[in-house]
């Protein structure tokens, strides 16, 4: 009898695990779709760019882009308004340190050193990042905000103007050699995933208050998630600086909302809780997918700037669309 | 009296001691601060961020954001000068971009409340293509320039009647009052509130969410809009990207004003401090002779000391 009863219960809360997994996978499942379309596009289109031996450029072209949008992952899914706009701005304070500071003026360019720095300065930026809109409680934008201003303000001290040379090794990140800091990026996300802290982040995502109910120490996991967001985004940093093979305090800052549209664009809830890094990736690979094959039809930036733009709207939308559906089908 | 004010009312009433003490700082720190000339280009500038920061405050007390105002406000800023150039009347140019404002900012309000998408992501994806709509139609040299009725509008050295001031300043003071009075007295402000404060009980209010999402966001893009004309006459040539550093600035103000990104709480007075204080800073850092870069990061600082002191959040354990 009482097995009888329990069945049922535990059977429909496994069914409501599957079909919140499933929703989840639906979100993700469009730009997958827009992936796997893309892609074959973009081979059929411009096969040399798209050619086995030419898969370490490619990636390394793509590679700032998707790292900027891992970065922006774990503040979003912290949630409660959980965003860190600061990241385009702390990719271009690191590539100005790393290119200026640490090769240029101190004479250092070995990876022991470089590598550790950038990590380093992600950390403490995240920290401070983490510190303002968790300890001291100034809403997220806001605090990110600030700090975008200060890290945008610093580079520009540092380095005025396009300056600097990188050593051959930098450069090789984003050649043969381009796949190397998107695996260690994603090595490090897969290991945090076996953490409980994972399952503490999603839960102060999705409800923050049963999470700190729950005895969950809400405001430390959300710190980390900033620490998190720094960290990866000095990673970020590193790659840029490996792209452009130099010192350059004006393209950082545009990563910030392109970041932030891939991960919406994967499937990520700007609402925390949901979504992961594998996510923004798609949704990071689909934007530069979509640049690439509109550049390759040389079209004008102006257009390539619409179609960005309506793409945007018009996947979110239908994963919006989808979603009510599925509500009113609920019901 | 303090106590009296709630809140809410304290942030207000900060922002507005604020704005009065940089005034006071700035005359005693930089020579000329209180000049005459310097006092009125500080209030166009604050008008200028303050009425395009109306818009961004509407959204922002329904519980959204509006990332879409640089770019309305630079389709204003190119279209207006580029049909006034044609030839075409200016009031009906006003009349024509006032109209695609509304219907840009319709587009963001309807979205995002009828598929539950977050505002962030819909008003950047639109702003984008309206962006790129617009260089497309310029071919990226935007020509023309605004009718010298606008200029003398918002010139630094313009008079109103009587008053040393463009009529600008007084204009901006009326819609204030005006946009206030709607807010505080009106059923469409009441509900604005109600919205924002909780936008699941709304509907039991026989609130429609989506009608005041797509209201509210469409005034955002008109204040926009507004906001890029009154920019043509400030800066006599079109220029597409003009309304870029609004980005950021309109939500710094209204957050520096008291209003709180959550919704339901805040109000334009505040919002017109926090524009004020945002110019006075700006002034102040240049006036003390610090290179841009370095008046960027100051800004940045002192924002967040700023907002650290009156415009913290409750914690987790408050909202239980």
């Amino acid at each position: 009898m009482t097995v009888a009863t329990a069945y049922p219960a535990r059977r429909s809360a496994g069914a409501r695990w599957l079909r919140w997994r499933l929703a989840e996978r639906r979100e993700t499942g469009f730009a997958i779709a827009l992936f796997v379309v893309l892609l074959a596009m973009n081979v059929l289109l411009n096969p040399a760019r798209f050619a086995l031996g030419a898969w370490g450029a490619t990636i390394g072209l793509a590679a700032p882009l998707i790292a900027a949008s891992i970065a922006a992952t774990p503040a979003i899914l912290g949630g409660r308004g959980g965003i860190d706009v600061s990241v385009g701005p702390l990719m271009g304070f690191v590539n100005a340190l790393i290119v200026q500071t640490l090769i240029a003026d101190a004479g250092i360019s070995s990876p022991w050193a470089v590598v550790p720095a950038a990590l380093a300065v992600g950390a403490v930026a995240g920290a401070l990042n983490g510190f303002l809109a968790v300890f001291v409680r100034i809403q997220p934008i806001v605090a990110t905000l600030g700090t975008y201003l200060i890290f945008t303000g610093l580079t520009l001290t540092i380095a005025p103007a396009p300056t600097g040379t990188v050593p051959p090794w930098i450069q090789s990140l984003s050649g043969q050699l381009s796949i190397v800091p998107l695996l260690a990026l994603a090595g490090v996300w897969l290991g945090i995933k076996q953490l409980p802290y994972y399952d503490q982040l999603m839960a102060v995502g999705s409800d923050d208050r049963a999470a700190y109910t729950a005895g969950v120490p809400v405001a430390w996991v959300r710190f980390l998630s900033y620490c998190l967001t720094g960290v990866f985004a000095g990673t970020a940093g590193l790659m840029l600086t490996a792209l452009i093979g130099s010192a350059d305090p004006n393209v950082g800052a545009s990563f910030t909302l392109l970041a932030i549209s891939a991960v919406a664009l994967g499937g990520v809830s700007l609402g925390g809780g949901r979504g992961g890094v594998l996510a923004a990736v798609i949704g990071a690979s689909d934007i530069f997918l979509l640049q690439s094959a509109l550049t390759y039809f040389n079209v004008s930036t102006f257009v390539l700037q619409i179609a960005y733009g309506l793409i945007l709207v018009g996947s979110i939308s239908l994963n919006g669309l989808s979603a009510m559906i599925e509500r009113w089908r609920g019901r | 009296m303090i106590s009296r004010l709630g809140p809410t009312g304290r942030r207000v009433a900060a922002a507005i001691v604020l704005a009065a003490v940089l005034e006071l700082v700035g005359a005693i720190l930089i020579d000329g601060f209180m000049s005459e000339f310097s006092v009125r280009s500080m209030l166009v500038l604050a008008s200028l961020l303050g009425v395009a920061s109306i818009g961004q405050t509407l959204v922002v007390l329904i519980g959204g954001i509006d990332l879409s105002t640089p770019f309305v406000i630079g389709f204003a800023n190119v279209v207006a000068a580029q049909l006034y150039g044609e030839g075409m009347n200016f009031a009906f140019v006003c009349l024509v971009v006032g109209a695609a404002a509304l219907a840009i900012g319709a587009i963001n309000g309807a979205l995002s409340s009828t598929l539950a998408i977050h505002p962030l992501i819909v008003t950047l994806g639109v702003g984008t293509a309206v962006q790129g709509a617009v260089l497309l139609w310029t071919a990226g040299f935007p020509a023309g320039s605004a009718p010298e009725a606008v200029t003398k509008f918002v010139s630094i050295g313009g008079h109103a009647g009587p008053l040393p001031v463009p009529w600008l300043i007084p204009s901006f003071l009326i819609l204030l009052a005006l946009m206030t009075l709607v807010l505080e007295r009106t059923p469409f402000g009441r509900q604005l509130y109600a919205m924002g404060s909780n936008p699941q009980a709304a509907p039991y209010a026989l609130i429609s969410p989506r009608a005041i999402w797509t209201a509210t966001y469409a005034l955002s893009g008109l204040f926009a809009a507004t906001a890029g004309v009154l920019l043509l006459g400030f800066t006599g040539s079109a220029y597409g990207d003009v309304g870029q550093p609004y980005l950021f600035q309109t939500i710094a103000a209204v957050v520096i004003g008291g209003t709180t990104l959550v919704g339901g709480r805040g109000g334009l007075i505040g919002t017109a401090a926090g524009a004020l204080v945002l110019t006075e800073i700006n002034t102040l850092l240049i006036g003390l002779g610090l290179s841009p870069a370095m008046v960027e990061a100051a800004l940045g600082m002192l924002i967040l000391a700023l907002v650290s002191i009156y415009g913290r959040e409750p914690h987790v354990r408050a909202s239980i």
